[in-house]
């Protein structure tokens, strides 16, 4: 399998990289680009660790082959933070004890980031549908839903 | 409530948290010293049978393969994964690193270790072994009645024994009821999956790197293993994707060190999902009969249980494990006679093991269904039928022989009762019909706090407080996300009323920290914080001596307050030290150093308890059972850090929800797991969970830090038990057969249909 030369976007940041055709966006973000934020639960698309944005959306990234994000634009929870400052859901998650063993919380902020982006002000159902895909084994959901909301609730959505 | 304290009661995010937001945190996965191997594993696909060769000839070939492990040129030593000192009771060593006779489908059989996870991988799918299959006993029945086939060289029958206590004279007109109860294999599920690194270097030291949650424990397997003095092994507990004691014990450790010993250089071990699904540890499958004598009136006479827990192929906890099943209900109800007669067994499937309230909640859930069963035939409300039976505060454990301490599990009852508006809702639902039913269940759990009465429970810590006034306090914590660090700050910040975030809190090393025999059995916030606040007490003391020596005034006429310390009131002339001042010139001036150790020895043991309340909506269509409706209430004695106990409660209804309705290892008839992923193993997720609520009882009447007493193992206790009583309570039938998947709920529907 002949590796190929790709150009893409991540954080902001440009890159070209040459990947094997096989490689998971995953492993490339975490092995080759150092971005160990992005974690792995399953490698099977169910628990939602590894999430990360594409062209703004969310997406499993072990379920994405890093030739595919050829052209496109990738944020992960390492982007979040701007300009020294903690990303408002970043805050919320504080704020609500969201937190607890942080394994699935990089995942679950994508996703929530991922929805804000696209809706500002979702109800209770969207923000729990917008994280079904997130399993969380330590907090129950309640208060990560909390935090959702709340940074929902800020005049500029949650999103710059 | 908690008006007069600073910081006990409000909240804080858990230490670390910060860096889990940002995703700067290095957890396991994340680590890469340089020059590190990888090692993968290959795990038997037959529940039983002899390895006979190992063909690793394709396998050497990978570029990149460094060494291939097997039982062929590994030592045939065993360990027990659960021991903490040598010579522990019911530490059978058992468990080999490589197996030569493989005992259930996911034993370790081989390991590659490669420079590239991809090489390893590679190598492992062409290693080729020949088996010779043996009968597999996949059942604790078919284990006990199989005498030809023998597990482990002792047989089958890992432990058992019986329980007897109080008098058996129940009344002649008692009604007596019966009922078996059967819980499953659960799979811990914590999203991390299990990882270890080991390095043995050059001068004869060997250093681990695990997420465990005892770093003394892990030490003294290993040195007792490989012949090392523990002086020459350094065990450092790293951040924790979650446990739920499924990291409790000592898994891969030793395999991990062993490989690292052998290539003299950093390896790491990764599992996927499957592997931690297939050959970690599960909850044990208990199947539970209870017997009890009732009379009329609803007092409980006589409480006869027999428990048979599925060991999985070795020892490990599992006879403590059984023999702990014993010790719970006398914990939660007066009972004049009680016996549990219990028994481990050995089975060719995956091991058990420790698992979030040890026992508790297998028992309780069997139990509280069985209270039910009783109330419905005295026709009687659950609620009103516990009040008759629950135990009062300082009761005596009659199994233990200790103190319940301040058991507040009655006043949990009454004011979740009132919370939830239990009578109306319990008599309204009965009385529901059409396709979609609902019901409404309670049950009550007890647990307890710390290993005293029972096993080692001391701890020993430092704190310090440097030159500018903040502080280092040097304990050996496990936290498993569940925030004890940050509660180890706020105790040390009410006593010395500084800022939480002034104090850093060290996590175990067994080379740094002090001695501790792991942060697991709810012994944490009782015991490891009760050694905190001392040990801030003993610093108060030293701070207010230092500054008496600098103000040149007796101590009696000093106070302490917002990080500095006052001559009082009245006195002559109004003085003021900082911390800073104070610490400075201790050393400067008074040639001292403002540091303390301690060492706490944990004096009690009271229960801690809960009661929860659940409302499930069952579909008789498809027999999906929904939560609707969920409270939570917990006698923590005292909230230290509220935002984070509310979590531990919502994430325990979380397990106990999937536990209750969905979750399960399962075995298939050739002795392999059939759900081996999350696609096939499913977890609650966020549409599906009810909004918790949770309600905290506070009394501070034992000897945790401020009252305080464990939070995260007795939450998960009672909620499977109270699910279950709602989905009985929607369909008046008695289902006790775990989980209370789609299929058995409606065939019990068919069932109540036939006979009504
Ligand atoms: S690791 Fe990608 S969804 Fe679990
Ligand atoms: S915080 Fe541990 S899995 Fe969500």
């Amino acid at each position: 399998m002949r590796a190929m030369l790709i150009e893409f976007k991540v954080n902001g940041k440009n890159y070209g990289r040459e990947v094997r055709p096989t490689m998971r966006l995953l492993d490339l973000l975490r092995d080759e680009l150092g971005l160990t934020g992005t974690k792995e639960g399953c490698a099977e698309g169910e628990c939602g660790a590894c999430t990360v944005i594409m062209d703004g959306e969310a997406v499993n990234s072990c379920l994405v082959l890093a030739p595919q994000i050829r052209g496109r634009e990738i944020i992960t929870v390492e982007g979040l933070e701007q300009g020294g400052e903690l990303d408002l859901l970043q805050q919320k998650f504080l704020e609500h004890s969201a937190v607890e063993c942080g394994f699935c919380t990089p995942g679950m902020l994508m996703s929530a980031k991922a929805l804000l982006m696209k809706n500002p002000h979702p109800s209770e159902e969207e923000i729990r549908l917008a994280i079904a895909g997130n399993l969380c084994r330590c907090a129950g959901y309640s208060k990560i839903v909390a935090a959702i909301k709340d940074a929902s609730h800020s005049a500029d959505g949650g999103c710059r | 409530m908690s008006k007069e304290f600073r910081y006990v009661g409000g909240t804080f995010p858990c230490d670390q948290a910060l860096r889990k937001v940002t995703g700067d945190l290095l957890y396991g996965c994340d680590m890469k010293p340089a020059e590190m191997l990888y090692a993968k594993l290959l795990l038997s696909p037959i529940p039983h049978g002899i390895v006979k060769r190992i063909d690793t000839a394709g396998a050497e070939k990978v570029p990149g393969v460094v060494k291939i492990f097997s039982h062929f040129n590994a030592p045939h030593k065993m360990f027990n994964s659960c021991r903490i000192i040598p010579g522990q009771k019911f530490c059978i060593e058992d468990e080999p690193l490589f197996a030569a006779r493989v005992k259930f489908a996911g034993e370790r059989v081989a390991a590659v270790v490669a420079d590239s996870l991809a090489a390893a991988r590679e190598a492992v799918s062409l290693l080729d072994v020949e088996y010779e299959e043996l009968p597999a006993l996949l059942t604790t029945e078919e284990a006990l009645n199989n005498k030809a086939v023998k597990i482990q060289p002792g047989g089958n029958l890992a432990d058992q024994y019986e329980i007897e206590v109080g008098d058996s004279a129940p009344a002649a007109d008692c009604l007596v009821v019966e009922s078996v109860t059967q819980t499953q294999r659960t799979h811990h599920a914590a999203i991390e999956p299990h990882v270890c690194l080991a390095h043995y270097d050059g001068s004869g030291k060997l250093t681990v790197w695990t997420p465990t949650q005892g770093v003394f424990g892990v030490r003294s397997v290993l040195a007792e293993f490989f012949n090392l003095s523990y002086s020459k092994i350094r065990v450092i507990k790293i951040p924790i994707g979650g446990s739920f004691g499924g990291k409790q014990e000592y898994l891969f450790e030793p395999v991990t060190s062993f490989m690292a010993m052998e290539t003299r250089r950093p390896v790491k071990l990764m599992l996927d999902r499957e592997e931690c699904i297939i050959q970690t540890r599960v909850r044990p499958a208990v199947r539970v009969k209870i017997k009890t004598a009732v009379s009329r009136s609803g007092e409980l006479q006589e409480f006869i249980a027999d428990t048979t827990l599925d060991a999985g192929a070795f020892t490990g906890s599992a006879v403590d494990y059984s023999r702990t099943l014993a010790t719970k209900a006398p914990k939660l109800y007066r009972i004049p006679h009680y016996k549990h007669t219990g028994r481990a067994v050995y089975t060719n499937t995956v091991k058990s093991g420790g698992a979030r309230g040890w026992g508790a909640p297998e028992i309780i859930t069997a139990v509280e269904v069985h209270m039910d069963q009783v109330a419905k035939r005295l026709q009687m409300d659950p609620l009103e039928f516990r009040l008759h039976n629950l135990v009062y505060p300082y009761d005596r454990d009659p199994v233990l022989n200790l103190s319940l301490g301040d058991a507040r599990v009655r006043e949990c009852l009454e004011k979740g009762a009132e919370a939830f508006h239990w009578k109306e809702r319990f008599h309204r639902h009965a009385q529901e019909g059409g396709r979609y039913r609902r019901g409404v269940g309670l049950a009550c759990g007890a647990h307890k706090n710390g290993m005293y009465g029972g096993f080692v429970d001391c701890t020993s810590m430092t704190l310090r407080m440097n030159e500018d006034g903040s502080l280092n306090l040097n304990a050996s914590l496990h936290d498993v996300g569940c925030g004890t660090a940050t509660a180890m700050k706020i105790i040390v910040a009410e006593v010395l009323d500084l800022e939480p975030d002034l104090i850093t809190v060290t996590e175990a090393d067994t080379e740094l920290t002090g001695y501790d025999p792991g942060c697991y059995g709810s012994r944490v916030i009782y015991n490891v914080g009760a050694c905190a606040k001392e040990t801030a007490e003993k610093l108060k003391d030293k701070i207010m001596e230092s500054a008496a020596f600098i103000l040149q005034k007796p101590k009696e006429y000093l106070c302490m307050a917002e990080g500095h310390v006052f001559t009082m009131e009245g006195t002559d002339e109004r003085r003021v030290l900082s911390y800073k001042e104070i610490a400075e010139r201790a050393i400067r001036e008074n040639y001292t150093d403002l540091g303390v150790a301690h060492t706490y020895y944990s004096p009690s043991n009271p229960g801690s308890y809960s009661v929860q309340f659940a409302e499930a909506t069952v579909d008789t269509m498809t027999g999906l059972t929904r939560v609707t409706d969920f409270l939570a209430v917990g006698d923590v004695g005292r909230a230290l850090n509220r935002g984070m106990i509310e979590g531990q409660f919502q994430g325990a209804v979380q397990m106990g929800i999937g536990y209750a309705l969905c979750e399960e290892v399962k075995i298939n008839d050739r002795g392999k797991p059939v759900n081996n992923g999350f696609k096939k193993y499913h977890l609650v997720n966020a549409p599906d969970m009810p909004d918790v609520k949770v309600l905290l009882i506070e009394h501070e009447g034992d000897d945790g830090p401020f009252g305080a007493k464990s939070v995260g193992e007795i939450s998960a206790v009672p909620t499977a038990g109270a699910v279950i009583n709602a989905v009985n309570h929607a369909l008046g039938t008695s289902l006790s057969d775990m989980p209370l998947t789609p299929e058995k709920v409606l065939a019990a529907i068919k069932q109540t249909e036939d006979q009504g």
